[in-house]
């Protein structure tokens, strides 16, 4: 992978973004902006935070699709991961909002992944036994996510919203953390964005670099070589499937527990098209892990642009900037709605033997 | 011509075949759907503390058990006939509009200010009344086709997935219109987000039942708009490409049919649909526009009720009542017992799950020795 290469293949892509900054500074030079109050290191700190759910997210749906399965479900097991992270925290703690610790907080974290095992267990084998429709299954999980979501914090708060919790306490590394810039970033933040990181550079080692990257590749390109080679294709998207509705399941509840304090279950759920963004952000990444989280970081600044806009007194209710993220995604869809996806995406595979 | 003549006739051949041999086994794979997700919406209920019976009887008690309970399973039939219609004709053409509910909400709103702005121009009373509900209804359907023909654009000439592009648009239109009814188009005096209300005379006529946020006529436009649809998609050349594009693509287009022409009509018939039931939702039920994060998502539940009706405009009759009582019985159970009724909106999530999966029930079929069909 030659950089030159990179480049000439990523060339609409790259091209996007630049005509996007060139538009985005002229209307900053024509307005009169001062650039450096909208660029701040809280800018960038914000947008990696806002970016990890989206990331987390992408990452399982990128792992699916490359084996040979659409997971368009993401956004309902985000929200499953963000009621149940919330609920599970409740139930350890004893169940009223005073006694939450850290370690109950954790424990929630882990018990919703475990929870979105058990449930994309169920989703994988509908789509992949009982070959359902992808997309309409898909859309049903979200549909389900709507509904029990909000179901779940009646239960057990009595509304469609839990009380506030606490969220995981950010974490500070003594002495990096005085680092300009990066400290601040990377160093003085939420354990779980450094999380997030580790975990998207180990998606990218997995799927280029080792045996079962490769196999995982084979069974959406090309599964009767994998098939041949003697590795159980259905096997493979098993675990692929289970391992996206985990990661979605975790996107949900870092944003629930990491990043705010609790479930918000009114209006189409606190996930609010995370999930969507999610599916955008590997397509626009080319299903590579790392390009996943770029785009990730692209629809984090979106979100938290508002917040500099009213930093600098632009002065644009924050209903409509509110929305920046979702015209992104369009934008985005619109110039670069032509993706190569893995090749025998959403069909089934039977084994001749 | 010959040539083009015989693959049509061909297709027409094939498509009967489908459509006669499918629908004994599709009306039970839709009958088995929505009765295990009743199955599995009860254990939930149980698991969840409450009692299933209770909850049976009072979503039958809420749905039929008075007269007022009816109007109001026959009110919510009404829009989910009218937005299963929007999904269908969507569906059927292999275009998957998920933006139905924005298209619903941007009609609704567009049509309550048509309604406001215009009502100073015109006469007071009946005659008024009826000229701005048609003119209300009118702006609210060109609105709707129009937020849809975006998407639909957008997948046709840079293939933008239609998927994800509706549901963004659902985003924004949420946005958009709570700015707009707590800004611009707030009503006078109003603290919390929403529109003057409709003039008195602007509503349907009560026929039958007495019911104030029902009427027959709602229940009329919805079988019109189901006539229409059925119509489009099977007399029309443009419904002939729909149909053809959705069962297979590249049969379409070597029939002659414009791929983009096809899916930018499909989309903006989908959404007119769409945007007239905004219409008739706010004349009838709202009398003005509201928190749209606060109106029922008709326009989801919807995507149930076309997979249903394996999307035939006909077919979404019979889902659309059924989908009335179950959202009546919901909201009821919602007051009158503390059952969640959000439970509903999880059967429903539960039904398209299994209309998904039909190698489920035929499955079972085969093992149960039951419907010993084909397969």
């Amino acid at each position: 992978m030659s950089v030159a290469g990179t480049i000439r293949r990523n060339r609409l892509r790259l091209g996007v973004l630049v005509v996007a900054l060139v538009a985005a500074l002229a209307v900053a030079v024509w307005r009169d902006v001062a650039l450096t109050a909208l660029l701040t290191t809280g800018f960038v700190e914000r947008s990696i935070r806002a970016a990890t759910p989206i990331a987390l997210a992408a990452i399982g749906g990128l792992y699916a699709e490359k084996s040979g399965v659409f997971n368009i479900g993401l956004e309902g097991f985000m929200i499953f991961g963000a009621v149940n992270a919330v609920a599970v925290t409740w139930l350890v703690s004893g169940g009223t909002a005073g006694t939450v610790t850290q370690t109950d907080l954790w424990i929630g974290l882990v018990g919703a992944v475990v929870l979105s095992v058990l449930y994309t267990v169920v989703f994988a084998i509908i789509l992949l036994r009982y070959e359902a429709s992808q997309i309409v299954a898909g859309l049903a999980v979200w549909i389900l996510g709507l509904g029990f979501g909000p179901f779940t914090a009646v239960v057990i708060w009595g509304s469609q919203s839990s009380p506030r919790v606490g969220r995981i306490d950010a974490v500070s590394v003594p002495g990096l953390a005085e680092i300009p810039f990066l400290g601040d970033v990377f160093f003085d933040t939420s354990p779980l964005v450094v999380l997030t990181l580790l975990l998207v550079a180990a998606a990218w080692v997995f799927l280029y670099r080792t045996r079962y990257g490769y196999w995982l590749q084979a069974a959406g390109e090309n599964p009767e070589a994998l098939d041949t080679a003697g590795v159980n294709v259905s096997r493979v998207r098993y675990a692929a499937v289970i391992f996206s509705g985990a990661m979605a399941g975790l996107g949900g509840a870092v944003l629930s527990v990491g990043l705010s304090s609790g479930f918000v279950g009114g209006g189409l759920t606190m996930v609010d098209g995370r999930g969507w963004i999610g599916i955008v952000a590997y397509l626009f990444g080319n299903y590579n892990p790392v390009g996943a989280f770029g785009a990730a970081l692209l629809f984090g600044a979106a979100d938290m642009f508002q917040i500099q806009l009213q930093t600098i007194n632009v002065d644009v209710p924050a209903t409509l900037t509110g929305l920046l993220p979702y015209v992104v995604v369009i934008i985005v869809l619109a110039a670069y709605g032509r993706t190569r996806m893995p090749a025998r995406v959403g069909e089934p595979y039977e084994s001749e033997n | 011509m010959s040539r083009q003549g015989t693959v049509r006739s061909a297709l027409d051949r094939a498509a009967d075949r489908m459509l006669t041999a499918g629908v004994v086994e599709r009306l039970g794979i839709g009958i088995a759907s929505v009765v295990l997700a009743f199955v599995v919406g009860l254990c939930i209920v149980a698991a969840a503390g409450y009692s299933p019976l209770i909850f049976l009887n009072e979503m039958l008690l809420g749905a039929l058990g008075s007269q007022r309970g009816i109007a109001l399973t026959l009110r919510e039939s009404s829009l989910y006939i009218l937005t299963g219609v929007a999904v269908a004709v969507a569906f059927r053409a292999g275009i998957f509009n998920i933006g139905v509910q924005g298209q619903f909400i941007v009609g609704g709103l567009s049509a309550t200010m048509a309604i406001l702005r215009l009502a100073p121009f015109l006469p007071t009373g009946a005659v008024g009344g009826v000229a701005l509900i048609v003119l209300g209804s009118l702006v609210g359907i060109a609105v709707g086709g129009a937020y849809a023909a975006l998407p639909g654009a957008l997948k046709a000439y840079a293939d933008a997935n239609e998927i994800i592009t509706t549901i963004m648009l659902n985003f924004i239109a949420l946005g958009v219109v709570l700015y707009l009814i707590s800004g611009p188009f707030q009503g006078e005096g109003r603290q919390e987000p929403r529109t003057d209300s409709l003039p008195e005379y602007v509503e349907f006529p009560s026929l039958l039942f007495e019911t104030g946020s029902f009427s027959v006529v709602g229940l009329v436009v919805a079988l019109a708009s189901v006539a229409v649809a059925y119509v489009l998609l099977t007399r029309t050349r443009m419904g002939y490409d729909m149909v053809t594009s959705g069962k297979q693509a590249s049969a379409a287009l070597y029939s002659g049919v414009r791929a983009e022409r096809t899916i930018i009509g499909t989309m903006t018939f989908s959404g007119m649909v769409a945007g007239l039931t905004g219409a008739v939702f706010s004349i009838m039920v709202l009398g003005g526009y509201v928190d749209p994060q606060g109106i029922h998502t008709y326009g989801f539940d919807a995507i149930a009720v076309s997979l249903l009706a394996a999307n035939n405009p006909l077919g979404v009759v019979p889902a659309g009542v059924l989908f009335g009582g179950l959202s009546r019985g919901g909201s009821f159970i919602g007051i009158t017992t503390d059952i969640p009724a959000q439970l509903v909106d999880g059967v429903i999530g539960l039904v398209i799950l299994f209309v998904a999966a039909p190698e489920l029930f035929r499955m079972a079929a085969r093992r149960t020795g039951l419907g010993s069909e084909r397969r």
